[in-house]
């Protein structure tokens, strides 16, 4: 062994050596990075990409360009960041068109930084602020997102040059035995949803008999409102690469897979190119840098089903059939793919896992909570100013997540609620933003950690029918197997529908509470376990909106499109303008004998499109509940007219 | 929607290319097989069914099985564009339902149809994971953020002048 | 032949094979616990879906299926609990939710494990809490002497089960969630399907959606 430790060694510094290599090459002229994830693209980066290619061309300018993945700052996509000698590095966003190309032009030909349109510098320096300057930067510790956006994912040198693939040469040097004590002392939890001890889990399959084993990532990331893992694939795939072969040395498996949703073709691109160029580095493969330790990655694309997150539902898939869950135990490291042991991690949980074995078990625990070590990644959606991604210590509180990190909520609206952990979560109300962000902490005030998803309510969000949307979504999810999921959330979702349509009944909020004592504890998956969730939470914390939909038909929120109805006040409206006539797409709008502009309710569909359309100085159009409240301001108007006629 | 003949024919040949070569005994290669060739045909059918069934020795009726239980399966062809509408969280609470009605008003169908001239379809997906765009449409594989009904219009308008474009720039090479 | 065990039922001591599955350690000895999925012909593998075997097992936090726990030595078992006649209750109330209730004209009346449920646990067949399903989907009589009524079915899988042993295989779950069906390839009626009329699946099914006709 100790022999073919020098070997793996000797043949990983060639590689590091080559790695280093390229990437210094890469900052001896400036260096232009553009966040190219899927976020970045929705917001036009490949065109600005274009765009900097072009004016680096036509002005004949000495640069290297790349495109880099995602560095948690969606709010402002596009984003650029410029490596110039002489200055520090500058991060810039909202890169609209046109400005790239100005940027650029003026930085690099006449070392004028433009900084009004940089977010921050990355790193001190005496002109600009950095990252660690504002109140986010005071909460962030990256450890998975360290590279993210700042290494070219489709080039493995990066990595290899940014420290990576070190760690696996350090466990092929150790025991498996020893790799799992590490990843056990550490006490790191699945970052899955559920929290279980990853290194119990491993031990479980590597103890447990029958050959071959496997090791699965689990990248079906099917929580609407979570894009953690879509982002870590596709700005940073080596990660978990490295991750995922580390677990199976660990377990003894030489057979891993990959499974992906099909909805994220850009990570099943990234992946399938990491593998590809790990096997060609011999980092993958047979006898893995002259170790003989063989292992290969397969990529397996989910076919869009929210179940096959379930560990049971994924195997199920992978071997050809619908991804139904299955009763446990046994356990899939007992008996898992193929009925052979099988441990199956979550992408970040994996992601971890190369810089516990390269920093040591004591450094991990000495970030966040004894019970709850590492931090904790969010992907922060929603009402809030500065979506993106965030990693912070676990026990964070929400408080901070939302207000200093998120910076709060958008167009000086009010705080409502914080949705945790999608359609296994919870709403939680303003009441509980003191609450650590932990596994634990979490789930006793009645929400979940899931795999991360945070989506932001403000006062426009109705409670009802945020929980009315996650059970409409694993009502539809559901894999109707077993009686308590396929019926139970069948009827809780026609409750909900009744209620936010203004037909609920006395007795529904007691309905809907017995129900989903039973969903959760009869379902045989944790998808039907945790369905009612969303709804005992807003129950719990909001009680007095259904209420409101229940006894007077009434949104508070102005949300549930049966109850509200648009309407333009007759003093506001400006009469000549005729913005909301053209935005109609329905032909609703007309004029009234005074030349005000009134809706027809009977013809108008409620599309918003007056409201955005009314000009902000006039802001005329409102929405009303419950609808028949149009009536009564029609004949108020119609009464303060005929009394002003009568003066 | 009734295939036409030279339809059948593609699917067939299609469906037996991607079969040749795969084990027949890996029932693990059953899903990925149906996925190219919905790849490549944008809908699996029924006679790709019997095939891949008779390839892996399953009955057919669990290919079925397969096929109607994950949303990525097609049964019937796509429109040439397709409109995905995100139903993720962010989106829906950014009022997606308002840019889903506003495609099925524009186009005149409803989600899950495809216009009559085949050029377009409508689907609901889930999260496409750009939450911080919201609300979001995937247009073919391109993301759009921050739709509003007005940018609906502008979409369509743009792909039809596209088209015209197209249409003109080929005309020779399209006989 | 496998080792004897000796477990405890609501105080009874009962005799099993080891790793055997309770269901059917407690039917064996004339123990009734409400069941619909479970198939004698493939124990081993409990579809665990119907969720009405709930048990009590001494040192378990919450009531399991019986159909999915394997006996071992001196295990305390109570087939009835405030909890299991709780969540009993309320999958058979679901279960009933959803079913199209005709037992005058149906020719399972007299030998329907609905029935049987209701009777041995004092439940009633009728929801009382829950506004009836209707499904509304078309009863398939195209093959002689066999009738599939979809809107009876329970999904507990056995004529699917029963279809694979002694049929042609024509019949399997498709879809899912409250759409999830038994049906046939391309749903085409079962004289299309390459069914063979043997008849197995209405001698599995538990409730009258799969029945000869006399």
């Amino acid at each position: 062994m100790s022999n073919n430790n020098a070997v793996a060694a000797a043949a990983f510094a060639e590689l590091q050596e080559t790695a280093r290599e390229s990437w210094e090459r890469l900052r001896e002229k400036p260096l232009i990075l553009i966040g190219a994830a899927t976020c970045g693209r929705a917001a036009g980066a490949l065109s600005l990409l274009e765009e900097v290619k072009n004016e680096i061309n036509r002005l004949q300018l000495d640069a290297n360009i790349i495109e880099v993945g995602c560095m948690g700052h969606c709010y402002a996509e596009p984003v650029m960041v410029i490596y110039n000698a002489g200055f520090p590095a500058i991060c810039y966003g909202y890169v609209k068109e046109g400005v790239g190309a100005r940027i650029v032009r003026d930085f690099l030909t006449e070392g004028d930084p433009g900084i009004e349109f940089a977010l921050a510098a990355l790193e001190p320096n005496d002109l600009f602020p950095t990252f660690a300057d504002f109140p986010r930067g005071v909460h962030e510790n990256k450890i998975v997102l360290e590279q993210c956006g700042f290494i070219d994912p489709q080039n493995i040198d990066h990595y290899i040059a940014t420290g990576g693939y070190a760690a696996l040469v350090k466990a092929l040097e150790m025991s498996p035995e020893a790799i799992i004590e590490t990843i056990k002392s550490s006490g790191l939890r699945g970052r899955g949803g559920a929290g279980f001890p990853t290194g119990v889990k491993w031990e479980t399959c590597r103890n447990a008999p029958g050959t071959p084993k496997y090791v699965i990532c689990n990248a079906d990331e099917g929580d609407p409102g979570a894009f953690m893992d879509r982002t870590i694939l596709e700005s940073n795939p080596h990660l978990m690469v490295e991750g995922l072969a580390i677990a199976a040395r660990a377990v003894g498996a030489e057979q891993g897979y990959v499974y992906i949703r099909a909805e994220y073709p850009l990570a099943v691109e990234r992946v399938t190119l990491a593998v590809q160029q790990a096997r060609e580095k011999g980092l993958l493969g047979n006898s893995i840098l002259g170790t003989g330790f063989n292992f290969d990655i397969e990529i397996f694309q989910g076919s869009g089903a929210f179940v096959c997150g379930e560990e049971t539902a994924l195997i199920a898939s992978m071997e050809g059939k619908p991804g139904i869950p299955r009763h446990r135990p046994p356990f899939p490291a007992v008996s898992g793919l193929w009925g052979k042991p099988t441990i199956i991690n979550n992408v970040k949980t994996l992601s971890y896992v190369p810089h516990i074995m390269k920093n040591g078990a004591e450094w991990f625990k000495s970030i966040g909570s004894e019970k709850n070590p590492g931090t904790a990644i969010f992907a922060l959606a929603g009402k809030v100013i500065n979506t993106g991604l965030a990693e912070v210590p676990m026990s964070t509180t929400l408080n901070e997540l939302i207000f200093d990190v998120g910076s709060g909520i958008a167009g000086g609206k009010k705080f409502k609620a914080v949705q945790i952990g999608g359609p296994s979560g919870g709403c939680l109300p303003e009441t509980a933003l003191d609450t650590p962000i932990d596994f634990d902490s979490l789930t006793g005030a009645g929400a979940m950690m899931g795999s991360g998803g945070m989506v932001v309510l403000d006062e426009d969000d109705c409670m009802v029918e945020i929980a009315r949307f996650f059970l409409d979504f694993t009502q539809k999810e559901s894999c109707g197997k077993c009686t308590f999921c396929r019926l139970g959330t069948k009827h809780m979702l026609d409750v909900l529908e009744r209620i936010t349509r203004g037909q609920g009944r006395p007795g529904d909020i007691d309905l809907l509470q017995e129900l989903a004592a039973k969903v959760k504890a009869g379902s045989l998956c944790s998808l039907g376990k945790t369905a009612p969730n969303p709804v005992l939470s807003t129950i719990k914390y909001f009680r007095d909106e259904y209420e409101a939909h229940i006894n007077e038909g009434r949104c508070p929120s102005l949300m549930c499109k049966d109850l509200i109805a648009y309407y333009i006040l007759p003093d506001k409206c400006e009469r000549s303008c005729d913005a909301c006539v053209g935005s109609c797409p329905v032909e609703a709008i007309h004029d009234n004998e005074d030349r005000i502009k009134v809706i027809d309710q009977k013809k108008c569909v409620k599309c918003d499109s007056c409201m955005v359309a009314c000009p902000p100085q006039y802001k005329a159009v409102v929405k009303l509940s419950p609808p028949h409240l149009v009536q009564e301001k029609e004949k108020e108007y119609r009464e303060g007219k005929k009394q002003w006629q009568k003066k | 929607m009734k295939l036409t003949e030279e339809e059948k024919i593609i699917a067939v040949e299609t469906t037996q290319q991607i079969l040749a070569g795969v084990d027949r005994q890996n029932r693990g290669q059953l899903i990925p097989v149906l996925q190219k060739v919905q790849e490549k045909l944008g809908y699996v059918p029924q006679v790709t069914m019997e095939k891949v069934a008779n390839h892996f020795a399953v009955p057919a009726v669990d290919v079925y099985g397969v096929i109607t239980f994950y949303n990525q399966f097609r049964l019937t062809p796509p429109g040439k564009n397709q409109v995905k509408i995100c139903m993720g969280t962010a989106c829906h609470m950014r009022g997606a339902h308002i840019i889903q009605e506003a495609w099925e008003r524009r186009l005149n169908i409803t989600v899950g149809e495809t216009t009559r001239d085949r050029e377009y379809s409508l689907e609901r997906v889930a999260c496409v994971g750009c939450c911080t765009m919201a609300p979001v449409v995937v247009i073919n594989e391109e993301v759009h953020g921050k739709m509003t009904p007005t940018r609906v219009d502008g979409l369509l308008f743009a792909h039809q002048l596209d088209k015209q474009k197209a249409k003109e720039g080929n005309a020779d090479n399209e006989q | 032949m496998a080792e004897k065990v000796t477990i405890t039922i609501d105080g009874r001591t009962v005799s099993a094979e080891a790793g055997e599955m309770l269901l059917w350690a407690a039917l064996d000895n004339g123990i009734y616990i409400p069941h619909l999925c479970a198939d004698r012909e493939d124990k081993e593998n409990p579809a665990a879906s119907c969720r009405l075997c709930f048990v009590e097992v001494q040192g378990r936090p919450v009531p399991v299926p019986a159909c999915t726990l394997p006996v071992s030595e001196g295990l305390v078992i109570n087939t009835r609990s405030e909890r299991v006649d709780g969540l009993v209750a309320a999958a058979f109330e679901l279960l009933m939710s959803n079913h199209k209730l005709d037992c005058k004209n149906c020719p399972a009346n007299g030998n329907c494990e609905l029935q049987r449920i209701a009777k041995e646990r004092k439940l009633r067949l009728k929801p009382k809490n829950l506004p009836v399903l209707e499904r509304n989907l078309p009863v398939d009589n195209s093959v002689a002497g066999l009738v599939y009524d979809p809107n009876k079915c329970v999904l507990c899988g056995r004529c699917v089960r029963a279809c694979r042993r002694g049929g042609n295989a024509v019949l399997g779950f498709t879809r899912r969630g409250y759409d999830r069906v038994v049906t046939t390839f391309g749903d085409v009626p079962l004289a299309e399907s390459g069914c063979s009329g043997c008849g197995e699946c209405a001698g599995a099914c538990p409730v009258g959606a799969f029945s000869v006709q006399k």
